[in-house]
């Protein structure tokens, strides 16, 4: 496999890992809390994208042989299984993050139902279409073929469009925090609450707002990643989600640039580790993770909090 | 209620314990699972591969149990003390972070390492009891030693310097309480519980992989903590009975358990922000106590 | 400026130097060159408007900031690096202006905490708690009921910090101080929040335990009359700088001084009640 290859793979991957971080960062930004139940959103995008393209449901789990009586492209499949995830993150804010927040409980707590949440979420998953494994039909991107050739290499679509959108939604959230009055009250709520607040600016609004985002964001990432490598099982988002916690860290808590940027490092690192060391591809985050961890503790791009005395 | 159910509750409750002795310090650390898997690795290669250790090979010795219980607590003390320093000098959601990413290291080590027998990791690892009942005997024991040590610390100035800690860090160090070494301690303690811990479940299991230390593990551990309430001893051990019970008991209900549990998961903080054991509730059980006995003395 | 004319010149062996200390945050220069020599035994006094960075060189002579120039010397000796920890250990011990009390822990337990140094028992007795230990755990719990009496705080031992009210919160962390055994002890706004009555009554009882446990003090207040009534010497931050250093008497005549509090309140050109 040549250098190029290795890169496409690299950042491919590193651009879900991007999406999903950005999600966690949202919603950091916001509440200060990681939302566990953000990997059982991804997966939930994933099958939603497959039925919503017209893929049936197999043998086994309550749904058996269920089919939508509609079979929409993948282009508009995926952006409605991102609207989906988007209201599954809601409820996830609804159930498991605002009544501890209404009680200004430990925010330690959060940590807890937001898992509590995405439990319920993988096993209703395995309870309604079964544990087994789906895969989306390539032929979803309708006449886009397989691959394609590039500076002599040969590039999977799917590939080039996981880190096309990557980017381009990148780029979306960027312009919306920066040029919106939402965008820029969600920043505002992310600086100080409080004041934000007395700004007039409903804080439970940017809440809100942060938890459909990352669930949009989470059910795209989910649909790419099923049309990339197909969908593993209910439980195929928890090892993302885990490096998404990596990258997150690793990018800085509440950078969104560093978000993508942790995703990229941690996707090529991957992609580079050699064949016979495969085993230990996953530590790769892990151990960027401790190594950045301990230089440089706020991230990459983390701005440090001062301590007050 | 079988024995080997009480026992896995007793190894949760253990578990809990190990997680709540840094937070009894206000480090959010996660890494007791990677302790637990590396203490049971510890035991299943020593009584699998090596003669002194192995006993019949079927049956083992008591002693050599005691030897591995002490030897995986060590490794994971070791390990603790090792990366201790620089990891705990990182904060809150930091740390808690930090030591999800030491599990998975760990584990990612113990599925590849040459000796750990790879993704169906160690089996036959042989049996120091007969019954289920003798582990579930020897655990009780060794789940009275921690809860007596934990019991201890309350009225001992390592304890009350952790205390200090968890309240405010910083005030803590300037009434000159060596903050990092304290959290320090902290820290190894819970690694060699943890260690301790495998090294027994390993024995129980009869077999042991790289699942035992997983990011699930950390979360359900830290569940057994916030359920059962992260101030007292008490709570993490309720806690952990309770919740390792749980899953088992929903069994009936088939399909529906995990959700279930995902939802006691989910509303057992919110109904129970401070968890089950609180210092009223203590003292509410201390006073029913004493009235029963004369003896008032409240923890 | 040079140490202050004749009068009240410090003791030939300072307790603590602080040697041209400066502290940068990002583009703000908190504190700018300032020197300080507290003699044994003194009283002294720190004022200046709010932001004057007179907090900021309290944390750096207890250790929780690290200047960006200038050390201090803590008898003849350079406390760079020991931190918060180690310059309690050495005897420097502090308040804190919003008050860190550990809350969850009782009005006891927050003195024997600062009896942390004293509180060493051979590990194995604590464990089994034996006579040994208890004995030596019956001598702390003594030692702590002694210093909440000192500041009139015994009836309250059993409550929890954060159930007491404003005033006996800020002599709980004075006791806490004092029981890590301090030679110096700094004060930040201990008198915060108090009316006369109490403020008069924290100006003898800051004298009585200066006397009591031959400390010296460095304190921070705000109310000026208080400071020239209580203090030996004064010394005055403006915009990190020091601009004045003396007696009372000679700082209330400084015209910097009176500049820099606004051409020269009554409190500070007037005589304290």
């Amino acid at each position: 496999m040549d250098l190029l290859q290795i890169l496409v793979n690299g950042l491919s991957v590193g651009a879900v890992y991007g999406l999903f971080a950005l999600g966690y960062t949202l919603v950091f930004s916001v509440l200060g809390v990681i939302n566990f139940a953000h990997g059982a959103v991804f997966t939930l995008g994933a099958y939603f994208t497959y039925l919503l393209i017209g893929g049936a449901v197999g043998a086994n789990g309550l749904l058996a042989g269920f089919q939508l009586p509609v079979a929409l492209p993948f282009w508009g499949a995926l952006p409605l299984a991102g609207l989906g995830a988007a209201l599954v993150a809601l409820l996830v804010e609804r159930v498991a993050f605002r009544p501890l927040r209404r009680r200004r409980a430990d925010p330690l707590l959060a940590l807890i139902t937001s898992l509590g949440a995405g439990v319920i979420l993988v096993n209703l998953i395995q309870l309604l279409v079964g544990a087994e494994s789906y895969a989306i039909p390539t032929g979803a991107l309708g006449a886009l073929p397989a691959s394609f050739p590039l500076l002599g290499a040969r590039v999977r679509t799917v590939q080039a469009l996981l880190l096309g959108i990557a980017v381009l939604l990148l780029a979306l959230l960027t312009l919306w925090l920066e040029g919106s009055r939402n965008g820029k009250g969600l920043q505002a709520v992310a600086e100080d609450a409080e004041t934000a607040q007395l700004l007039g600016i409903d804080s439970t609004v940017m809440v809100r707002l942060a938890f459909g985002l990352s669930g949009f964001l989470a059910g795209v990432a989910g649909g790419l990643v099923g049309l990339s490598v197909s969908i593993a099982g209910p439980y195929f988002g928890i090892g993302y989600g885990l490096k998404g916690l990596a990258v997150l860290v690793l990018g800085g808590l509440g950078s969104v640039p560093g978000a993508v940027l942790g995703g990229l490092i941690v996707g090529l690192a991957e992609a580079f580790v050699p064949a016979d060391w495969s085993g230990y591809k996953d530590a790769v985050s892990y151990g960027f993770l401790f190594l950045v961890l301990l230089l440089r503790p706020r991230g990459l791009l983390g701005r440090p909090l001062p301590t007050k005395v | 209620m079988d024995a080997a159910l009480l026992e896995q509750m007793l190894l949760g409750a253990l578990l809990a314990l190990s997680v709540f002795l840094p937070l009894r310090c206000g480090q959010l650390s996660l890494a007791t699972p990677g302790f637990y898997a590396v203490g049971g690795y510890v035991a299943a290669l020593l009584s699998t591969d090596v003669p002194a250790f192995a006993g019949s090979g079927a049956t083992s010795p008591l002693a050599a149990l005691l030897a591995e219980m002490v030897l995986g607590g060590s490794l994971a003390g070791l390990i603790a003390l090792a990366i201790g320093g620089p990891v705990l000098r990182l904060r809150g959601i930091y740390l808690a972070i930090a030591t999800i990413a030491l599990v998975e290291i760990l584990r990612v080590l113990n599925l590849n390492l040459p000796f750990t027998g790879g993704a169906m990791g160690i089996f036959g690892i042989p049996q120091p009891f007969e019954h289920a009942g003798g582990y579930v005997l020897f655990t009780l024991g060794l789940l009275a030693v921690a809860c007596w040590l934990c019991q201890r610390l309350e009225a001992v100035r390592l304890g009350r310097a952790m205390a200090a800690i968890r309240d405010d860090e910083l005030a803590a160090a300037s009434v000159g309480i060596d903050t990092p070494r304290t959290k320090l301690i902290a820290f190894v303690a819970s690694a060699v519980l943890a260690g301790v811990t495998g090294a027994l479940a390993a024995h129980f299991f009869n077999s042991w992989n790289a699942r035992a230390g997983s990011f699930d593990a950390s979360i359900t551990t830290l569940a057994f903590v916030v359920f059962g309430g992260s101030r007292f001893w008490p709570g993490p051990v309720l806690g952990g009975l309770v919740l390792t019970a749980l899953p088992e008991l929903l069994r009936p209900v088939g399909d529906l358990r995990l959700i279930l549990f995902g939802a006691v998961i989910l509303l057992g903080p919110l109904f129970f922000p401070q968890g089950l054991v609180t210092a009223e509730r203590l003292r509410g059980l201390a006073a029913l106590l004493g009235r029963v006995r004369q003896a008032p003395q409240a923890p | 400026m040079s140490a202050s004319p004749g009068g009240i010149t410090p003791a030939p062996a300072p307790l603590m130097q602080v040697e041209a200390i400066s502290c940068r945050f990002g583009g703000l220069l908190a504190l700018d060159q300032v020197s300080l020599e507290l003699a044994e035994g003194e009283i002294f006094g720190l004022i200046g408007p709010n932001g004057a960075g007179k907090t900021t060189l309290f944390n750096v002579i207890s250790g929780l900031t690290t200047p960006s120039g200038g050390r201090c010397l803590w008898r003849g000796v350079p406390t760079t690096g020991l931190g918060a920890c180690g310059l309690n250990r050495l005897g420097i011990a502090r308040t804190f202006q919003n008050l860190r009390l550990f809350e969850s822990l009782s009005v006891r337990e927050n003195v024997l905490v600062g009896l942390h140094h004293a509180a060493r028992a051979p590990l194995l007795g604590a464990l089994l708690g034996n006579g040994v230990f208890r004995r030596h755990q019956g001598r702390l719990e003594a030692r702590a009921m002694e210093l909440l009496a000192l500041l009139e705080l015994e009836a309250l031992a059993d409550q929890r910090a954060a159930d007491l009210p404003y005033g006996d919160r800020r002599r709980l962390e004075i006791a806490r101080a004092l029981a890590t055994a301090p030679k110096l002890l700094l004060l930040d706004e201990p008198a915060a929040g108090m009316n006369p009555a109490e403020k008069e009554d924290l100006r003898q009882l800051i004298g009585r335990i200066r006397d009591h446990f031959a400390l010296t003090v460095l304190i921070i207040e705000h109310h000026v009359p208080l400071m020239i009534r209580l203090c030996d010497r004064l010394a005055v931050l403006n915009f990190g700088r020091r601009i004045a250093l003396g007696s009372p008497a000679e700082v209330r005549r400084d015209p910097r001084v009176i500049e820099a509090y606004l051409g020269g309140q009554a409190s500070v050109a007037g005589e304290g009640q």
